[in-house]
């Protein structure tokens, strides 16, 4: 970023404890319990907040249309800008992204970003199905679930991966999970554990897939000397891009997704990241099945295209080693889609400020953060840093 | 649950092909939350609830006060009265906004044995129950004109809350005509009517695009001409379904793929049928040469292909 125009920092964050069903709260009260965590953390009250961003998946996920609406009396924002912001699974740093627009535009000095889902509610796949063409698709839509395996599939043949790489994935961030008392799915697993489980849509297994949750995560976003005064330890946004691809275009291959690629050229750029790998200490990264965060090593430059299988195999993305990738658990631990990209951001926030507790990568000063929709075709990724940039 | 898509059961546009009938009906079981799950379940004791937010006072109970935020407080026990604010008539009857003495939040119900023309604004209202509780708004029945009922000042914390409820059932069904627009509709009209599949050619980069489009993708330059392409192609990418998907055909197991036909640049999504699923693994694998099998079905949609086959010994 260039030295004129603001910095920009995250100074509280809040996570709800996401549940297979919270039958307790109604999906309002859902995102005011993380709404409320994340102003404690920085010291704030709804007063001090400019502006809300609500980001939360497709509508028919939780059969209320215009959700932001019904929230403002929970969140107590009225007579506040009140925007909804959604993009699949990566609505949560797509609502971060708009947040952090505001600030620079001017509109807004701290801005509230609030994403939540109650899967519990709706029927996850058939809803997802309803997001292809009704002409070009839609009668044979499978969810996300037989789709993205199906572009595994082309990935194993054309990269000799092994379902057995992306297992390792799932065993890793079952682990971490353990240590996240945010996560609600706390079991150890092995690489035959997986390979034994149940194909669903195969080469996607059970233990492949992550919960379906409710959950709600929040982020306040302040700029500069404010963000300074409201905490001494801001999570400072060093970058932070979102990129899409044309569903039916010409010469589409999905073997890596060219937004992803897009987007960390650009936030690289902008975070001064000329080796991914070495420079960051820690990487939250969306991972909605586990093949995902294979394909996300790659398209994130961590390794060369095809040597995502070695770099898990290596243990170097595990606890430990030199770029521990979701020490939270990622999906693993709790998938509320809605929230799930949000909670990346904030986690990699925790870490970088020294406040993720039993699950903190010691010393960490810089995160990298992914997520996005879709098996390749919605893209986000941001940079977090100790440092102010 | 079910996802229909189902353009045979249209009942006018089967000739003209203008638009495509397809229906989404989804199931949900919403979560009310603590005070309008209290609320709800005091329904059939015949109660109404409201919720205490300071000096704010909400019929339904809420679990927040849409003025300052602020979860409630307690809950009390309102008289079964109100006030009409405002009403509307529609072909199945009168609805009003309603204010329950004490509250100050209004609500939508409906209004029972009112003639709308002698209806007023400020109308004095009473509950009326159904008969026998089937655990949902409906227990209230709605509002009719005021006559006997009980009023009194509102009770703070009554005793013997009912539970909240938990869960409520819901089923949204939503009704679509989709227009097939001048591309889609020459693609299907062939598809229909003679077994056609078409694309059309980009004008600069002689791209074959399928699905047909105005544009071309990669160019921006419009597209030019229709082209005939070949049901014939090349599996793109592919998954072995062992789930039932909602709106699906097809028995698991079943191979889901994603297939370029040839001299095409675009995919189209479908299944592979007649295929072992133990062997479809390797068999369908991405680089599987495969072909349409039309089925007997003239919908005009690309569920007139009943599957595509492999084609043996030619993986590419």
């Amino acid at each position: 970023m260039s030295g004129r125009s603001k910095s920009i920092a995250i100074v509280g964050t809040g996570q709800t404890v996401h549940a297979r069903r919270r039958t307790d709260v109604s999906q309002a009260g859902l995102a005011r319990e993380a709404v409320v965590e994340a102003l404690d953390d920085a010291g704030l009250t709804m007063d001090d907040i400019d502006s809300v961003i609500v980001a939360s998946g497709p509508a028919m996920f939780g059969a209320v249309n215009q959700p932001e609406k019904w929230l403002v009396d929970a969140l107590g924002a009225r007579y506040k800008p009140v925007v909804r912001v959604t993009s699949g699974g990566g609505t949560g740093l797509a609502g971060a992204l708009a947040g952090m627009n505001q600030i620079k535009g001017g509109s807004a000095k701290r801005v509230l970003v609030v994403a939540y889902d109650k899967l519990s509610e709706g029927q996850l796949q058939a809803s997802i199905s309803t997001l292809y063409d009704p002409f070009w698709g839609r009668e044979f839509a499978v969810g996300i679930m037989g789709f993205s395996a199906a572009y595994w599939h082309a990935r194993i043949k054309r990269l000799g991966h092994t379902e057995e790489a992306a297992a390792m994935v799932g065993v890793k961030n079952r682990k971490h999970a353990l240590a996240n008392p945010k996560a609600h799915v706390k079991k150890e697993i092995t690489v035959e554990d997986v390979m034994a489980s149940r194909p669903l849509c195969w080469p996607i297994k059970v233990l492949d897939v992550p919960p379906i949750s409710d959950g709600a995560c929040a982020v306040i976003l302040a700029a500069d000397e404010d963000a300074l005064s409201i905490t001494e330890s801001p999570a400072w946004i060093h970058g932070m891009a979102y990129y899409c691809e044309a569903d039916n275009a010409a010469d589409r291959q999905m073997i890596q997704s060219e937004p992803l690629q897009i987007a960390a050229a650009k936030v690289y750029q902008d975070a001064g990241i000329t080796n991914p790998f070495r420079q960051f200490d820690v990487a939250e990264l969306q991972e909605p099945y586990t093949c995902f965060e294979l394909s996300y090593y790659e398209g994130l430059g961590l390794c060369p295209e095809g040597g995502a299988a070695e770099l898990v195999a290596s243990g170097e993305t595990a606890m430990g080693g030199s770029l521990p990738v979701n020490p939270s658990g990622g999906c693993m631990g709790a998938n509320p889609i809605g929230a799930t990209a949000l909670i990346r951001l904030a986690e990699a926030a925790m870490q970088v400020t020294g406040k993720a507790g039993g699950h903190q990568v010691p010393g960490a000063s810089r995160a990298l953060v992914q997520a996005g929709g879709g098996w390749a075709n919605l893209r986000g990724v941001a940079v977090v840093g100790s440092e102010k940039r | 649950m079910t996802v229909i898509h189902q353009p045979e059961t249209a009942e006018a546009n089967v000739e003209t092909m203008d638009w495509m009938a397809a229906q989404i009906k989804m199931p949900y079981t919403l979560t009310p939350g603590q005070a309008t799950g209290i609320f709800l379940a005091e329904l059939a004791g015949r109660r109404l609830i409201g919720s205490r937010h300071g000096d704010e006072l909400i019929v339904p109970a809420q679990d927040f006060s849409g003025t300052t935020g602020e979860p409630a407080t307690g809950f009390v026990e309102v008289a079964p009265v109100g006030t009409v604010q405002a009403f509307t008539t529609g072909a199945t009857g009168t609805i009003g906004i309603i204010l329950i003495d004490g509250s100050t939040v209004p609500f939508v119900h409906q209004l029972l044995g009112v003639e709308p023309e002698m209806l007023e604004l400020g109308a004095r209202v009473e509950a009326v129950w159904a008969d026998e509780p089937t655990g949902g708004m409906l227990d209230l029945a709605g509002f009719a004109p005021l006559g006997s009922a009980a009023t009194f000042e509102p009770k703070d914390d009554p005793a013997d809350l009912a539970a909240a409820f938990e869960k409520v059932d819901y089923t949204m069904t939503l009704d679509y005509r989709h227009a097939y627009g001048p591309y889609y509709g020459t693609l299907f009209d062939g598809v229909k009517d003679g077994r056609r599949i078409r694309g059309v050619k980009c004008s600069a980069c002689r791209r074959t695009l399928l699905p047909p489009r105005a544009l071309c993708d990669i160019c921006l330059a419009p597209t030019a001409e229709w082209v005939d392409v070949e049901a014939v192609g090349t599996v793109q990418a592919s998954s072995v379904v062992h789930i039932e998907f909602i709106g699906q055909r097809l028995t698991p197991p079943y191979v889901y793929a994603e297939i370029v036909l040839d001299g095409t640049s675009t995919r189209l999504i479908h299944m592979v049928g007649d295929v072992d699923p133990d062997v479809a693994q390797t068999a369908a694998a991405p680089g599987a040469r495969v072909r349409a099998v039309w089925s007997d079905r003239h919908t005009g949609s690309l569920a007139d292909i009943d599957h595509f086959e492999l084609l043996p010994g030619d993986e590419t």
